[in-house]
């Protein structure tokens, strides 16, 4: 007998209702069966990877909460960092650290750019689409933070899809001010393109008006540039009508103000070295103990020693003792004043010796220029135009030619000596720092120490200063060599390490140094005694030898030609080789086409043309820690070369920012296209080149008749900027870009990553070695 | 006898015009709906549109909107066999059950961003929402078209058509054989034309009243076996006396309600059958739509 039907069964539909249910197990079992026998996770894919992306493997790759097991994709169902799939895009393509802010720009950017559109906004409603639109997607003014990657570029559309793809409707859903078309509601351009100044000083409109018809005037031969391709293309970056090289633009008429030649007045190089001229009266009266100094020096400080004299906390500490004290009048100078001074002469000193003795790069790599950065030994190149040892050396024969012996003994040593001894030689003339008129012989025989000890003090005593110097020999007065040396003491040339760093007067060369000269016999000390007949020595000068060779020290002096000085024999009529060549040329036009020279107290630098490293280094270095109005010595450095008369005249052509917070920066470097990172529209010249009218760049370009140009650069604020053109219109582009010709769609003018976006190349370890 | 009068012309000439509401009505009842349809659709596929120029993945959009259109489905489905609605609403809820399902199309398309699936498992779901709506529309269909067509009663269900074909065989029989009661009280030789009506059901409507007949005819909408059957009771009807005509005319009608119950044999027969395709296939979508959030939302990038 069958069973009786219940009531489930009789329902209607019940059959129907029973294979549904078995329909519904059965997917659920299916769908477990193809999950967990399936090899991957790949079955949940909503579909294939765009090509670029088709490397990637594992779901985890991107989607971080997924996890690589059958089922601990389910964690993504977990409230989590919801960026953190987009900074996990952010490990291959490299952003800032504002990447994820609305167009991966500054909060400050976004924000000032929100105020300004909003408040076109507000003038206007939105139409259509757009007004639902604004709706749907209300703008907040501060609100930075930007979709996530995965917001605009959807994945899994398939191989070919285009992954950048965007619609305008997209682009403006963030925007307070929305329009549907760009022929129809886009705002006028504000200033474009002159939001933020050329890097390169060009009065074009001056140059056209003024400078060209004059040069064409007065130097026919002279290349003027006739169209504007003459100095403009688009070929090295199509983004950008990059200005041809200096040399095939502006070298034919401003080549030579970089190197001075046409400087009418100042010097055409830059003090970089200078022994700065002292009031060595008030300084011998005030028993100041600085030594050898020379007479007759109007030098200053240059910038450069102050930098390098602030290299340590002391020397930083004298410069501010220093600061407004005029060191050619020193009457009015206090006790602290005056030692500050002293120990700034013994600073340079050592500065000198050290540079001498050591190497540049030694002195120069320990400067402070760079906060906790030590400099390369390129940069130090650089910085010292790899400055000749033999242009420091000469400077030291000439200006401090006992430094070596001052050095060494020092100046404390030798302070304690005059105080001890009352200094029993007198002082030379050119030394204010050694009191004269104490030189008490029977005084002297009352302190004098035991004969050992005599002597060992007379070898450290300081050499007298030089009368002259004969081809690196110091000739002296007879009194001086003999208190200083002994009666018929030969000059020492000590070979310890520790003595080379001495400058000894009898035999200034180190041993390298004295290559082609074997020939020559070493230089014999020469005693000069004014009151004192001639001697019977040849070396001796006669007193009209004398006059002339006081003559000729008077024109060194003065920077004269033969400063190194005449040797003695020569003026005697000697057979003597020569030791120098008598030039009419000044040392300054001698430089003519850039590098060292040194002309009376200074060593100056002249700048080798365009693109001098020496110039470039030191600006490069000192603009980020030169704000303007600073009192720091880079400041100084930094202003000596931004000047309206500095050497080199760089800042004359290349605009200097002023950037908060980092100080000045010299726009050296061409407009490139990285330079444009940040803004928020693009333009490309070169499609545009072809379909311009007869009017050509001027169809898009006009010239204005304003001419606050250069005033823009009399400040440092770069966004600060009248142009020689007026702003391209709008509805210059507008004649183009509508609904019926060319592209009028956001993309084509905007990009939504302002930065950028970097995918920097892939870490390869090398291969091991083969064995 | 319940078809005794001559109501079988205005129910022929009914059949064969359609559901018998005019211009103005086809208009209100009939294309309303549709154009309803359509504009709530069209509505939808811009909302879309502005959805995803809002930066916003408006796949979830559409997607929540037809889950959540599932869910009514699902819903309907439930109370009908919790037997929760009132048979009045009932027919509320089909008749919203089929309006949403055809708006749940134009969710379904815009889901799938008017294109074809990519992967296995958007197959599977494709097929099971298309498979459902098919079914469901063609069901739909069915019925519609069986009210439209057949004025007959709503309420006929599937079970009823054999018993009522029964007895509509029984009541031609009955007319075929009653008797004149003139000739009967005479003891009258039958005339001949009495021996016409029977070749009549002998030949032609004995086989016809016995089952459902002419499926294929009714489901292409032809009622040419109908129109034969008519033209030879009517060609008959020609050489017989008043009474036999009357008769016939009884006959008539009979055959014109029988055809009715095959053509609502064919349809609810074809609609029940789809049934079967429907509502299992929706408990599977269901299964597969409810992986389809999890996933969905187990790897979503913050697009949403």
């Amino acid at each position: 007998m069958p069973p009786a039907k219940t009531d489930k069964d009789v329902r209607p539909g019940a059959r129907r209702d029973r294979i549904a249910q078995w329909f519904a197990v059965a997917t659920v079992v299916c769908l477990a069966a193809i999950l967990f026998g399936a090899a991957g996770l790949n079955i949940l894919m909503p579909g294939p990877l765009a090509s670029a992306h088709g490397g990637v493997e594992a779901c985890s790759a991107c989607h971080t909460n997924s996890g690589k097991t059958k089922l601990s994709w389910l964690h993504g169902l977990v409230a989590g960092d919801r960026a953190a799939d987009s900074k996990a895009c952010l490990t291959c393509h490299k952003m800032p650290e504002t990447a994820l802010n609305a167009h991966g720009a500054p909060a400050d950017v976004l924000k000032e750019s929100t105020v300004r559109l909003t408040k076109l906004a507000m003038e206007k409603t939105g139409a259509g689409s757009t007004g639902v639109q604004g709706l749907l997607s209300p703008m907040h003014v501060g609100d930075t933070r930007g979709p996530f990657c995965g917001t605009c570029h959807q994945e899994h559309q398939g191989a070919g899809f285009d992954l950048r793809t965007i619609t305008n409707e997209q682009c403006q859903s963030c925007h307070a001010l929305k329009f549907d078309h760009f022929d129809k509601d886009h705002p006028e351009f504000s200033n474009y393109p002159f939001e933020t100044r050329t890097r390169i000083v060009f009065d074009h409109a001056g140059h056209f008006g003024k400078h060209y018809p004059e040069t064409a005037k007065k130097e026919p031969d002279k290349r003027i540039p006739e169209t504007c391709s003459s100095c403009h293309d688009s070929r090295g970056n199509k983004r950008i009508m990059a200005v041809a090289p200096f040399e095939k633009t502006c070298a034919s008429c401003h080549a030579d103000q970089i190197t001075g030649k046409q400087r009418v007045s100042g010097p055409k190089g830059i003090a970089f070295l200078a022994l700065p001229g002292l009031d060595l009266e008030t300084l011998k009266k005030k028993n100041a103990a600085i030594g050898e100094w020379p007479d007759g020096s109007e030098a200053t400080l240059t910038p450069f020693m102050k930098v390098m004299i602030s290299r340590n906390d002391n020397g930083r500490g004298l410069l501010a003792a220093l600061e407004g004290l005029n060191l050619q009048d020193l009457s009015q100078a206090s006790d602290i004043q005056i030692k500050a001074v002293t120990d700034m002469v013994w600073e340079i000193k050592r500065l000198l010796n050290g540079l001498i003795a050591g190497k540049a790069s030694d002195i120069l790599a320990d400067l402070n220029i760079v906060q906790g950065t030590k400099l390369s030994a390129s940069l130090v190149g650089d910085l010292t135009a790899s400055i000749p040892r033999d242009v420091l050396l000469g400077a030291q024969q000439q200006w401090l030619p006992n430094l070596g012996s001052e050095i060494a003994n020092g100046p404390m040593a030798r302070n304690a000596e005059v105080d001890s001894k009352q200094q029993d030689v007198p002082a030379p003339a050119a030394t204010a720092s050694e009191p004269d008129d104490k030189s008490d012989d029977s005084e002297s025989a009352d302190t004098a120490p035991p004969e050992d000890e005599k002597a060992e003090a007379k070898a450290e005593r300081d050499p007298p200063a030089c009368i002259m110097r004969v081809f690196g020999s110091c000739l002296v007065s007879k009194e001086q060599s003999t208190a200083a040396n002994g009666a018929d003491a030969p000059p020492i040339l000590d070979e310890t390490p520790d003595a080379k760093s001495r400058l000894l007067p009898a035999d200034p060369f180190p041993q390298p140094m004295r290559a082609g000269l074997s020939d020559i016999p070493p230089p014999k000390p020469v005693e000069l005694a004014a009151n004192e007949a001639q001697s019977d020595e040849l070396l001796f000068p006669t007193e009209d030898e004398l006059r002339e060779l006081k003559s000729r020290n008077a024109r060194s002096a003065r920077g004269q030609p033969g400063q190194s000085g005449a040797p003695a024999g020569a003026e005697a009529g000697e057979a003597k080789p020569v030791i120098s060549i008598d030039s009419g040329v000044d040392p300054e036009a001698w430089a003519d086409i850039g590098g060292w020279y040194r002309q009376d107290h200074t060593i100056f630098y002249r700048p080798t043309g365009h693109k001098d490293k020496f110039i470039y280094s030191w600006l490069f270095l000192t603009g980020p820690q030169a704000p303007k109005d600073s009192p720091a010595p880079v400041a100084a450095v930094f202003n000596s070369f931004t000047g309206k008369d500095a050497p080199g005249s760089c800042t004359k052509c290349h605009s200097v920012d002023e950037v908060r917070g980092k100080g000045r920066i010299v726009n050296f470097g061409p407009l490139t296209a990285a330079s444009k990172a940040g803004r928020f529209t693009r333009f490309i010249h070169e499609p545009h080149l072809t379909i311009k009218d007869d009017r050509g760049c001027l169809t898009c370009h006009s010239l204005t008749k304003d001419r606050t140009y250069l005033k823009s650069y009399e400040q440092g604020e770069p966004k600060t900027f009248k142009s020689n053109f007026d702003p391209v219109k709008r509805d210059v582009c507008q004649t183009c870009h509508n609904s019926s010709k060319a592209r009028q769609d956001c993309q084509n003018c905007h990009s939504y990553h302002v930065n950028g976006v970097a995918t920097p190349a892939m870490q390869t370890k090398l291969p091991a070695s083969v064995k | 006898m319940r078809h005794a009068t001559g109501a079988a012309g205005p129910t022929f000439k009914a059949r064969t015009t359609g559901n018998g509401f005019g211009t103005a009505g086809f208009l209100t009842r009939g294309l309303l709906p549709f154009v309803m349809i359509a504009c709530l659709s069209g509505g939808l596929f811009w909302f879309t549109a502005i959805y995803e120029g809002s930066l916003r993945d408006p796949r979830y959009l559409d997607g929540w909107l037809l889950a959540g259109g599932m869910g009514l489905q699902l819903f309907f489905h439930i109370g009908i066999k919790s037997g929760i609605f009132s048979p009045r609403s009932v027919l509320r809820w089909r008749t919203f059950h089929i309006v949403l399902g055809y708006l749940l199309i134009a969710a379904f398309v815009s889901h799938c961003d008017f294109s074809w699936p990519d992967t296995a498992f958007e197959w599977m779901l494709w097929i099971g929402f298309v498979l459902v709506t098919m079914s469901g529309a063609a069901s739909a269909f069915f019925a519609w078209s069986m009210r439209s067509k057949l004025l007959a009663d709503s309420s006929l269900s599937f079970e009823r058509i054999p018993i009522r074909r029964a007895e509509l065989e029984r009541d031609v029989q009955a007319a075929i054989m009653a008797d004149d009661p003139a000739h009967t009280a005479l003891g009258l030789p039958p005339p001949p034309y009495d021996a016409w009506i029977a070749d009549l059901y002998a030949n032609q409507l004995r086989e016809f009243l016995q089952g459902p007949r002419h499926a294929l005819a009714h489901l292409i909408g032809s009622q040419r076996p109908l129109r034969h059957l008519i033209d030879e009771i009517d060609e008959v009807s020609r050489y017989v006396d008043a009474r036999n005509r009357d008769k016939l005319g009884v006959i008539r009608d009979l055959v014109i309600e029988k055809d009715g119950l095959d053509f609502a044999h064919v349809h609810l027969g074809l609609s029940r059958g789809l049934m079967f395709l429907h509502v299992p296939i929706t408990y599977a979508l269901v299964v597969l739509t409810v992986a389809h959030v999890v996933i969905v939302y187990a790897f979503a990038s913050g697009g949403w």
